[in-house]
């Protein structure tokens, strides 16, 4: 397992501010700096009130970023997790207005959200097939079975129990418990954990991966497990913070996990990045859509916005990779 | 390098402030079109007479002369078996029962699919019937099968989704823009006071419906409410989540100032009502938009938003039954002007070949549970 190359661990002569300039780094005073900015602007943005609003509305697109980042980490990518989420959505609110108990409602989606990934990673690893290509399948069977089979209509009347977003733990609002413990124990567990370390080692080179003893078949479908298994946690997040479900798959959104993922460091080209920047990521995307609001910039500059963000994120990873292998340090 | 992170932050600073200032210079509503807008009087006062226009829809072709007599109606929707179009249905058996000599039925898809929809009219047309009303899933995918209808002497009048003008005589529209605006801005008037500030929630700024009827507010605005306050417009595609947080930002940018939001989609509207209610912003904030009445009756009944605007899917029925039964008769001819039905009254010909249903619905605490869709 010791073969395994583990990057950005391995810097030994690391002083301090190379250490924090790491991507989390980076991105934690993005957020710190971009609220103080557009403080200048409104201070109203940076009451609690908004700050806290800003994680409790998106707290759903971070988890699902976790989830995400451990699979573009592994080499791979899944575009259908929008899908997905709209998919468990109806099924936990049909669940309980059917009036199953609260825990089945919340249990189910979670249970199917690993169910359908790990299927979609059983096609990639053992098929052979690119991702892109099956994830792209089954965004559209999700999309359009959606669609068929509530015939466009919303679920209402959810009782009140099922409102998981709405409760607290320890007097922090639940999805930002959630966001906070799913990031420390996905982060702690891919460093620490020889499965997590898997992960990396099959997405930087799967060949060198299973000469060391890692299976990287395996990896990956415990990694879409895993994926799947955040999208049923985020479900819950998102299906339960409003009072009717969707019977649309929310648009867009495996767009903005995987922005989230990318702009939190996770390399495309697979084997670098941590859940720790994923979820940062995430907090700057949901704090920018809301500064663009609070500084009067047309909405019509957010997608650029968002772009203009990917593209100076990959462009430095690509540069910080060139820098390394000039100073003859393999990744 | 800390210097470089202070240099990037203050850099993001002014960069963030220029593009502030560079906004919300313009007179125009963020989010409405540049057509042109037509806004009706301001109180209660009549509808003006729009101008005439020539008739354009089709007429069936030796169409048998069943006036007074009994007629065979099929109803063929979008697609059955969801809240709206059972609304609509019912409204098609009342007017039956109240005009007597009707026989309706309601039959189609059980999916939005055009397909499925030119099947079900083209076996009823085999089957041979007095008229069909439809609702169209595509305008012009339908034309043909209903022009078969016209050529073959059956009677065709459109509700809810119209079809290119000349394949059926009559449609009776529900939602003259000017209408939806003037009901929309009055509601926000009566509720924030004639000089609240506001903002609206809507989907994009190019969506075309969206676009007409904010333009058509501003004009309504500016003619009877001129002291109303626009703040802003945000946009939140037809996204759940996102009009909840946009309307949250809303809320917690503009503080006091802010009396009210417009939710211009289905979607924005709940969104927007449930923004408000987790602010503890109820009566505070006022919420007026378009949307369903199931998605909204949780806070029509916390009393957190007092009117939603749509039309009535039984009244749009009602009066489509009549409207096939006029022109049947002949009493309804292309050149007229209006036609009557029943308990609805007098309703006015617009655009040539178009019903108007009148006013926009308000659901409200008193009515809003007669309705489930």
């Amino acid at each position: 397992m010791s073969a395994i190359p583990v990057p950005r661990l391995a810097l030994p002569r690391a002083g301090i501010f190379r250490r924090f300039a790491s991507q989390e780094a980076l991105l934690a005073l993005a957020v710190i700096g971009l609220a103080i900015a557009v403080g200048f602007v409104n201070p109203r943005f940076l009451a609690y009130r908004n700050l806290a609003d800003i994680l409790l509305g998106n707290a759903y697109i971070a988890i699902a970023a976790i989830g995400m980042s451990m699979v573009i980490i592994s080499g791979n990518i899944d575009i259908s997790v929008g899908a997905l989420i709209g998919v468990l959505a109806t099924v936990s609110g049909s669940l309980a207005v059917a009036g199953a108990p609260t825990l089945v409602a919340w249990i189910v989606p979670v249970v199917l959200g690993v169910l359908v990934m790990a299927a979609q990673g059983a096609v990639v690893a053992y098929l052979r097939i690119p991702a892109i290509v099956v994830t792209l399948g089954m965004m559209s069977i999700l999309k359009g079975g959606l669609i068929s089979v509530t015939g466009g209509k919303w679920i209402t009347d959810l009782p009140q129990g099922f409102h998981l977003a709405d409760l607290n733990l320890l007097g922090v609002p639940m999805p930002v418990a959630i966001m906070v413990v799913a990031t420390a124990l996905a982060a702690l567990w891919m460093r620490y954990s020889a499965s997590g370390r898997a992960i990396y080692a099959t997405g930087g080179n799967a060949e060198a991966a299973r000469l060391c003893g890692v299976n990287p078949q395996r990896t990956v479908v415990m990694v879409f497990a895993l994926h799947g298994f955040f999208a049923g946690i985020a479900t819950l997040v998102y299906a339960t913070q409003l009072r009717v479900i969707q019977s649309t798959t929310p648009p867009g959104l495996e767009l903005t996990v995987i922005t989230a993922a990318v702009v939190g460091g996770v390399s495309i080209l697979g084997g670098v990045g941590t859940v720790v920047g994923a979820t940062l990521a995430a907090i700057l995307i949901a704090e920018i859509t809301s500064a663009l609001v609070f500084v009067n910039i047309s909405p019509y500059w957010t997608d650029s916005l968002r772009g203009g963000l990917i593209l100076a994120t990959v462009i430095a990873d690509i540069v910080r990779r060139r820098r390394r292998a000039s100073r003859g340090r393999r990744i | 390098m800390k210097a470089r992170y202070l240099t990037t932050a203050a850099a993001a600073a002014l960069a963030l402030a220029g593009l502030a200032t560079a906004a919300n210079a313009a007179g125009k509503w963020d989010g409405g079109d540049d057509l042109a807008t037509s806004p009706l009087e301001c109180g209660m006062g009549p509808a003006a007479p729009a101008a005439p226009m020539k008739y354009d829809g089709g007429q069936p072709t030796n169409a048998a002369d069943k006036a007074g007599k009994e007629i065979v109606v099929v109803d063929v929707p979008k697609l059955i078996g969801i809240g709206y179009f059972n609304a609509t249905a019912k409204g098609i058996q009342d007017a039956a029962k109240d005009i007597g000599n009707v026989k309706a039925k309601t039959d189609g898809p059980t999916e939005a699919k055009i397909d499925e929809q030119i099947k079900f009219i083209d076996n009823y047309i085999t089957s041979g019937v007095d008229g069909i009303l439809f609702a169209a899933n595509d305008p012009v995918a339908i034309a043909p099968v209903l022009k078969k209808a016209l050529s073959k002497g059956i009677h065709v009048v459109g509700y809810d989704a119209n079809s290119t003008p000349d394949a059926r005589e009559w449609f009776v529209n529900q939602s003259p823009f000017n209408g939806i605006a003037k009901s929309m801005v009055d509601a926000m008037a009566k509720e924030t006071g004639e000089d609240g500030s506001f903002a609206i929630v809507t989907s994009t700024f190019t969506t075309p419906n969206q676009a007409r009827w904010i333009a058509e507010m501003q004009a309504y605005a500016a003619k009877c409410h001129p002291k109303l306050n626009w703040l802003e417009t945000v946009e939140a595609q037809e996204d759940n989540n996102l009009s909840f947080n946009q309307a949250t930002t809303l809320i917690n940018k503009h503080g006091d100032k802010l009396k009210g939001i417009f939710g211009m989609t289905s979607v924005a509207t709940p969104a927007s009502a449930e923004a408000v209610t987790k602010a503890g912003q109820c009566g505070k904030v006022a919420v007026v938009g378009l949307a369903t009445p199931n998605a909204m009756k949780p806070y029509v009944h916390s009393d957190c938003v007092k009117s939603v605007v749509l039309w009535n899917p039984i009244d749009l029925g009602y009066a489509a039954t009549y409207v096939m039964r006029a022109a049947v008769d002949g009493k309804l001819k292309p050149g007229d002007t209006s036609v009557d039905a029943g308990k609805l009254g007098k309703l006015n010909v617009i655009n040539g070949s178009e019903i108007l249903l009148g006013a926009p619905y308000i659901f409200d605490k008193a009515n809003i549970d007669k309705f489930d869709f």
